[in-house]
């Protein structure tokens, strides 16, 4: 090591580059080999082979000639999965559905999270710090409970006799909905009803993370900036319009993602609750998806599907990133 | 007269404050109450005669209570509970565990180590961060059955023994981690995987225990690979018993609202015991 150094600067060089003497070289390579090695079979060939699937007219029940189960009975049909998708057909009526379906419950849910969980976390802040603590906690409930029982659960609360929600509209003296989930000729400002369900559903089981991140980011901005607007006589709208808001801009978008695409992979609120009725009012995407990959083992079209919500969640990602440029400081 | 405006402000404003704060606990009040009056509805319901659950309207608290819904799940030979728990209990504490283990070993190569083609493999895990399961998921199930681990609780686990946000966390944590301790226990003649399990290990108990505890919840309420791998009844794990369960005995409230109470109330235990290491979990991380 030292007639090393001594000898001349080159060795010692690309050492430093490296920066790993032997012992840490068997720790390091010894410990990510394996990982990655790992990785490469469950998520590097994952990611390869939907791509792959989706060129092919592939169902694991038909044997196929070549590699994997391909060719032959599984005809590699090339963008012919992706025609499907704007084919005058059932199969591409549904996937377009399912897609509508799938932005608009995203939008909508992002938009009625929003509107309760920021001015929400705004009080949530404002109150003692007693108690703070406690609604918090309890708010953040439904986040961690199983989405199964929360979907049943939710599913018995629109019971349209023996429902919690059209007893007490009742009791309001209001007259409530037929049915809920069932009936497809109901709607609100065009949006289905039980479309309208599935949203209540997932925004109340959702909202908890959304106000935690959003009291965490309020108790980072500054107490000073919020004493000179009380100074200069601003009303609590006027700050929260023009100190909260923006300053929590960074957040704000950062919520807005992971919200959408969020919401873009929800599940078991449609599988359980509403089981993608009426007439497919409520059918997403992901139950397209799992329905056609793994009820009807049509496998390449329901990879083809897939990476359509992949490249909706790139899509929401790279916007993020773009707008994300311009940094704020405070 | 400014001296005037100035001292008829001031309990003005006072009196201002105080009422928004009496705003401000009447809407958090009842933001409690839509939150918890579902499940308490439930818990009612789970507690009333199957008589009574079908009257209209319906009554919110039993006329008469009893416990009789439990006692028919209980002795259902179709549902052996103990069973349903374990299955749930092992696949979520082997995630956990092995998580952990691959976590913030990677973490901490990734954290302290320089060596060719790092910024490559990290990138790799940044991308991973990206994919949605649903994206991958097919395939997946093909290795599965390659593997022969379709309808194996094993094949609840394998799939998911390194996690890329957990890697992403834990990097993140050890990189404010002192050089210096590192170094002192290799002078002191420390090999390199002592220094991670007795010097860096130790250390990591706050973002050890956040990513655990999700681990656990995310893999206890997991549903649909659950659901695309397990087909013996005798394997599923608690939330494919409840959609069972629920699809046996539609009409029967009271019975399906007990099952899901069943299924609810070992996370409600945890999140009791654990809830300031969750909320301030999401708070730091943005988890989801």
């Amino acid at each position: 090591m030292t007639r090393a150094a001594i000898a001349g600067g080159a060795g010692v060089r690309r050492k430093e580059r490296t920066g790993l003497r032997p012992g840490q070289r068997v720790f390091v390579w010894g410990s990510l080999i394996p990982i990655f090695l790992y990785l490469g079979v469950f998520a590097l060939f994952p990611m390869i082979w939907v791509v792959v699937l989706s060129f092919f007219n592939y169902s694991p029940v038909r044997v196929g000639d070549g590699p994997l189960g391909l060719g032959g009975r599984n005809p590699f049909i090339g963008l012919g999965n992706f025609a499907a998708m704007f084919a005058d057909t059932q199969a591409g009526e549904l996937f377009r559905i399912s897609v509508k379906n799938t932005l608009i419950f995203a939008f909508l849910v992002l938009a009625v999270n929003l509107a309760i969980t920021l001015p929400l976390a705004v009080l949530v802040e404002s109150v003692h710090a007693r108690v703070k603590g406690l609604f918090r906690a309890i708010y953040f409930l439904p986040t961690i409970s199983s989405a199964v029982a929360v979907a049943i659960m939710w599913g018995y609360v629109f019971h349209p006799q023996q429902g919690l929600l059209n007893n007490f509209i009742k009791l309001i003296g209001l007259t409530p909905p037929k049915a809920w989930l069932t009936d497809p000729s109901a709607f609100v400002f065009g949006v289905p009803l039980a479309m309208v369900a599935a949203i209540i559903a997932y925004v109340w089981m959702d909202f908890g993370y959304n106000l935690v991140i959003f009291i965490a980011a309020l108790q980072g901005i500054p107490r000073e900036i919020r004493d000179a607007a009380h100074i200069d006589g601003a009303t609590g709208w006027q700050e929260f319009r023009r100190i909260t808001v923006p300053l929590l801009q960074p957040t704000l978008l950062l919520v807005c993602t992971l919200t959408m695409i969020s919401s873009f992979q929800v599940f078991v609120i449609f599988q359980v609750m509403t089981g993608g009725g009426p007439q497919n009012q409520t059918r997403s995407l992901t139950m397209e998806i799992y329905e056609n990959a793994f009820r009807f083992q049509a496998m390449g079209w329901a990879a083809s599907m897939s990476l359509v919500l992949f490249a909706m969640v790139l899509i929401v990602t790279l916007v993020q990133f773009r707008v994300l440029r311009t940094d704020w400081e405070y | 007269m400014s001296t005037v405006q100035l001292a008829s402000a001031a309990p003005r404003r006072q009196r201002g404050r105080s009422l928004a704060q009496f705003f401000a606990y009447f809407i958090l009040f009842i933001g409690l109450a839509v939150t918890l009056v579902p499940f308490i509805w439930i818990l009612m319901t789970s507690l009333k005669p199957a008589s009574e659950i079908v009257r209209i309207p319906p009554t919110f608290f039993p006329e008469q209570w009893t416990f009789n819904s439990y006692q028919t799940i209980f002795a259902d030979p179709k549902v052996p509970l103990a069973r349903f728990y374990l299955n749930s209990t092992f696949v979520a504490v082997a995630r956990v565990v092995i998580t952990l283990f691959t976590s913030s070993l990677a973490g901490y190569i990734f954290a302290k180590f320089t060596f060719r083609g790092k910024n490559l493999l990290f990138g790799f895990i940044l991308i991973q961060l990206m994919i949605p399961f649903q994206v991958v998921m097919i395939p997946a199930y093909l290795i599965l059955v390659q593997l022969r681990l379709i309808d194996s609780l094993w094949g609840l686990v394998i799939p998911s023994m390194v996690d890329a946000f957990g890697i992403f966390l834990m990097r993140q944590f050890i990189s404010t981690f002192p050089n210096d301790l590192i170094d002192a226990a290799r002078i002191d003649g420390a090999g390199e995987f002592t220094v991670y399990r007795r010097v860096v290990m130790p250390n990591l108990g706050a973002p050890l225990a956040t990513l655990g505890i999700f681990t656990f919840m995310a893999t206890w309420n997991d549903y649909l690979w659950p659901l695309i791998v397990i087909t013996t009844h005798e394997k599923r794990t608690l939330p494919l018993l409840l959609t069972w369960y629920t699809s046996q005995h539609g009409q029967r409230y009271d019975l399906t609202m007990a099952a899901s109470i069943l299924v609810l109330l070992p996370i409600l235990v945890v999140y009791i015991f654990f809830q300031r290491w969750i909320v301030r979990g999401v708070a730091l991380t943005g988890m989801k």
